[in-house]
C-alpha cells in the first residue's frame, strides 16, 4: 500500500460522529432518595441563583456554579428535617459524572451517591470506601485530595471535581438553605 | 481506493461506540500517565505532502504500546512504518529520486515518561519524557539511512474551568546519530553524503483545547522546531500550526489534527517557490490521525 492509498486511514472524524452512547446510571434520584434519606418523606424545589449569587458561590467553593438552577429535595420524617438530597453534575474526563448529596440539617454530609460515572478510570469512586470520606464534612474542611479526600489514580480530575463539588453544595447550603 | 475508505470507516465505526483519556493533541502532548497496571494501545498515522515542487506525499504509522508501571511512571513501545511518494522534485543531497514506495518498516522506538506534578491535583501538571529511536530509513527521501536518535522533554498541562478546557506546553531537545546508505546511481554532480552526521534539535509546542460537548474537544496547536546539523549549523526551523478534533469515551478515543507550516527558514533548494517556508526537510501540510484504546 503505498503513500497515496494510505488517504483511507484520513476518514474524517465525522464517521465518530454520532456515538453510540455507553452511559452508565447507577441510580434514580428516587433511588439515591431511599439511599441516602431511608423512609423520609421528600419535597422537591428548584433553587434559581443569579448572576451575583453565582459569584458569591463561587468566591466561598473556589469553583463555578456551572447551572443556574438546582434541585433539591428537603428530606422529612414525622414532620422533621431530615437533611437536603442535592443532585449534582460535574465535568469528568470525557462525560458528566452525576452524583447526589446529603447534607443534614446541621451542614454536614450525610453521604453521596454517584448515580451515573462514565469514564475509563476510576470506577472505585462509586465504591463505599471512597464515598465515606465525605461522611461528616462540612464547608470548613480542607477539600484536598490526598489529604482528607483520597485520591484515585488515572480518575484524578473525576475525583477532584467531585470532592470540589460536594463542597460547592456545602456552600449552596449554608447560603440558600437554612433550616 | 474507495474500497479502503469504506473498509477504514467500517472498522472505525465499529470500533468507536465507546471511548476515552489523553492525547488531545496530534503534536504536542499533555502531562498525565497511566495509573499502574492499565495499559493503552495507539495507532497514529501521519501524512506529508507538498514540497511547493512536483508530488510529494510521505505516511507515517506509528504503533504503540503504553504501560503503567507505577501511578507516576509508565513506559512505551513503537513500531514506525513509512511509505513516501515523490515525484518530479529532486533535491541535491536530500531527494535523489522520484520514489513511490509501499509501507515499509521504518524503525523502533522505546520511550518512558514520569510525572512529577498532577494537573488536577497540584493545579500544574508536569512530566518529563525520554525517547530511544533506531531507524532505518531517511523519512523525507525513504531511501536507506541509519539513524540512532534520543529525545528528551517536558510535558506541562494545566486545567482551567474544571478541566473544560485543557493547556499544554512541551519543550524537548531531540538528538540523532544518522548514517545513509550509498546509492549506485545519482543523478550527475548530485551530493549524498554518506559520512556520519550529528543532529541537534529543540521542539517548543503548545496546545489549548475546550471541550465544547460531553466527549467531545475542539482545540488548536502549534510546534516551532530548530534543528542544527554538523555540516551546515543551522539547518532548518519551522512553525507548524492548526486546528484538532478529539473525541473520547470509555475505552476509545481519536484524534485529528490538520497541521500547516505557517512559517520555516533555513535551507531551502534551488527554485522552491515559496520563500517562507522550510520546504527540503518539511513539507507545506500535515495531517494525523490517532486512535487509542485502553485496556
Amino acid at each position: 500500500m503505498s503513500a497515496h492509498r494510505w488517504n483511507a486511514f484520513f476518514l474524517p472524524v465525522a464517521v465518530l460522529a454520532g456515538p453510540t452512547a455507553y452511559a452508565t446510571d447507577y441510580l434514580t434520584v428516587a433511588q439515591a432518595q431511599e439511599q441516602l434519606f431511608p423512609g423520609a418523606q421528600f419535597g422537591e424545589q428548584t433553587l434559581k441563583f443569579s448572576s451575583d449569587q453565582r459569584d458569591r458561590i463561587k468566591a466561598a467553593a473556589g469553583v463555578r456554579q456551572r447551572n443556574e438552577e438546582m434541585k433539591v429535595w428537603r428530606a422529612e420524617k414525622n414532620g422533621k428535617l431530615q437533611g437536603w438530597l442535592m443532585v449534582d453534575e460535574v465535568i469528568g474526563k470525557h462525560e458528566f459524572i452525576t452524583y447526589a448529596t446529603a447534607i443534614g440539617a446541621d451542614g454536614k454530609v450525610l453521604g453521596i451517591e454517584i448515580m451515573s460515572y462514565r469514564e475509563t478510570h476510576g470506577g472505585q469512586v462509586r465504591e463505599q470506601a471512597w464515598r465515606k470520606q465525605f461522611v461528616g464534612k462540612t464547608v470548613s474542611d480542607p477539600f484536598k485530595l490526598d489529604q482528607d479526600i483520597q485520591n484515585i489514580s488515572g480518575a484524578t480530575l473525576s475525583c477532584r471535581n467531585v470532592m470540589d463539588g460536594v463542597k460547592r453544595l456545602l456552600v449552596v447550603q449554608q447560603m440558600f438553605l437554612k433550616a | 481506493m474507495r474500497k479502503h475508505v469504506f473498509l477504514a470507516a467500517g472498522l472505525l465505526a465499529a470500533a468507536l461506540p465507546a471511548v476515552a483519556d489523553e492525547n488531545l493533541f496530534g503534536y504536542v502532548r499533555g502531562s498525565e500517565v497511566l495509573p499502574k497496571g492499565s495499559g493503552e494501545f495507539y495507532q497514529w498515522v501521519t501524512q506529508r505532502n507538498n514540497k511547493g515542487t512536483g508530488h510529494y506525499r510521505a505516511v507515517d504509522t506509528k504503533t504503540e504500546v503504553e504501560y503503567g508501571v507505577t501511578d507516576r511512571f509508565q513506559v512505551s513501545a513503537e513500531v514506525n512504518g513509512l511509505a513516501v511518494k515523490s515525484q518530479g522534485l529532486l533535491i541535491n543531497g536530500y531527494l535523489p529520486k522520484d520514489i513511490d514506495s509501499n509501507l515499509r518498516l521504518q524503525g523502533f522506538e522505546v520511550a518512558a515518561k514520569y510525572n512529577f506534578l498532577s494537573p488536577a491535583k497540584d493545579d500544574f501538571g508536569l512530566s518529563a519524557y525520554t525517547s530511544f529511536e533506531y531507524g532505518r530509513l531517511d523519512v523525507h527521501s525513504g531511501q536507506k539511512k541509519r539513524e540512532l536518535e534520543f529525545e528528551a522533554q517536558l510535558q506541562a498541562q494545566k486545567y482551567f474551568l474544571e478541566g473544560q478546557l485543557t493547556w499544554v506546553g512541551n519543550i524537548g531537545l531531540r538528538a540523532a546519530h544518522e548514517k545513509r546508505k550509498a546509492i549506485a546511481d545519482l543523478p550527475e554532480d548530485f551530493e549524498w553524503p554518506t559520512d556520519p552526521e550529528m543532529e541537534i534539535s529543540t521542539k517548543i509546542g503548545t496546545g489549548l483545547s475546550y471541550r465544547f460537548a460531553p466527549g467531545w474537544y475542539a482545540g488548536v496547536e502549534a510546534l516551532f522546531e530548530n534543528e542544527y546539523e554538523t555540516e551546515v549549523g543551522q539547518e532548518r526551523w519551522s512553525v507548524f500550526g492548526g486546528p484538532s478534533l478529539h473525541y473520547g469515551g470509555k475505552q476509545w478515543w481519536a484524534t485529528l489534527t490538520v497541521f500547516r507550516q505557517l512559517r520555516g527558514g533555513g535551507e531551502r533548494y534551488d527554485g522552491q517557490p515559496e520563500k517562507q517556508l522550510h520546504l527540503i526537510e518539511r513539507t507545506r501540510n500535515e495531517l494525523r490521525l490517532k486512535v487509542g484504546y485502553n485496556f
